[in-house]
């Protein structure tokens, strides 16, 4: 999996108005939990979660969807079923004496199957990240683990 | 971030490998030069986790978390830095013993002033060697100041206690 990761020294220069982020419209069936913990470990910065979403179509060509800020302990999003998703998870790190921010992504297809429902678990803890994504069988107690696929395995 | 900028340049300038001009050029060398080095040092320990899933994990964990690429960028009122960095990880494991190389190389904004080995400088090295007892000796050869976020994440991936991805621009 490829990453590119971006630290940009001014917060201005990333967190700009003209972003072109927009709010991520919700599929009608709700088949994603995503359960974020956020620390940046220190009370002189912080760190931002969120989920950038992409529809990828039978050529792996991907198309921007919408943005969910994970601001919330838990977010409970729709994704279309049986059609591949490309998740960005972002987290974005600023320093306040610094006047400085960076931010670090973990990326995956993911396809969601019809009558599952998805537990993801983002965690960003002092500079370690992670996302761990369990699939549960509707009515069936056991989860399963999705291990993440790149981009260029589409 | 200036920090982090000045701290790269001072790890392709050489001082690393004890004020020398030439910087390792194999795993040997680094180990050879690290625990004397200006800004390296060697930390050993034992952890409690069988030798194969300590293997497993820097197998598994290594090219998610470290291949990459991170741009970092200083400006101010009359400058602009921008210092693009390749990171490269290789895991070699045999029956008893595995070994998790990164390297880094500079590909915008950093001078290269010595010999670069083939995927870049070393910038760690992490031995696993398997020990009676389901345990593992972990040896670390790597800088004394930075990284942070890197040498605990490789120690999580040993301990097994957190299995998580270092923010490289940290």
């Amino acid at each position: 999996m490829k990453y590119l990761l971006s630290a940009f020294a001014f917060t201005a220069s990333v967190l700009a108005g003209c972003s072109g982020l927009k709010a991520y419209s919700d599929t009608s069936v709700k088949n994603l939990n995503v359960h974020t913990r956020t620390d940046s470990g220190s009370f002189l910065s912080s760190t931002r979660a969120s989920l950038d979403i992409y529809g990828v179509n039978n050529t792996c060509q991907t198309a921007y969807q919408g943005t969910v800020i994970l601001d919330k302990e838990t977010r409970t999003i729709g994704l279309p079923a049986e059609r591949p998703s490309y998740l960005v998870f972002r987290f974005e790190s600023s320093s306040f004496l610094a006047n400085s921010s960076g931010a670090t992504n973990y990326d995956t297809l993911f396809t969601p199957l019809p009558g599952r429902h998805y537990d993801v678990d983002v965690r960003y803890i002092d500079g370690i990240y992670s996302v761990t994504i369990l699939e549960r069988i509707t009515g069936d107690r056991k989860a399963y683990r999705i291990a993440p696929v790149e981009l260029k395995d589409c | 971030m200036q920090y982090r900028i000045i701290l790269a340049t001072v790890l392709t300038s050489g001082l690393f490998a004890g004020c020398a001009i030439n910087h390792p050029q194999t795993a040997a060398e680094f180990r050879a030069a690290a625990p004397g080095a200006t800004f390296g040092k060697k930390e050993s320990f034992v952890v409690d986790r069988q030798f194969d899933d300590v293997a497993r994990t820097f197998g598994e964990q290594a090219p998610k978390c470290l291949e990459m690429r991170v741009k970092m960028t200083e400006s101010g009122h009359m400058h602009h830095h921008v210092v693009v960095t390749k990171y490269t990880p290789t895991v070699w494991v045999s029956d008893d013993s595995a070994e998790l190389h990164l390297q880094f190389e500079h590909e915008q904004g950093v001078m290269a002033v010595s010999e670069m080995p083939e995927n870049g400088y070393y910038l760690m090295v992490a031995d696993a060697s398997r020990l009676a007892d389901n345990k593992t000796q972990i040896d670390m050869y790597r800088p004394s100041m930075g990284y942070d976020t890197i040498v605990r994440a490789v120690k999580g991936w040993a301990t097994g206690d957190n299995i998580g991805c270092p923010d490289l621009t940290k």
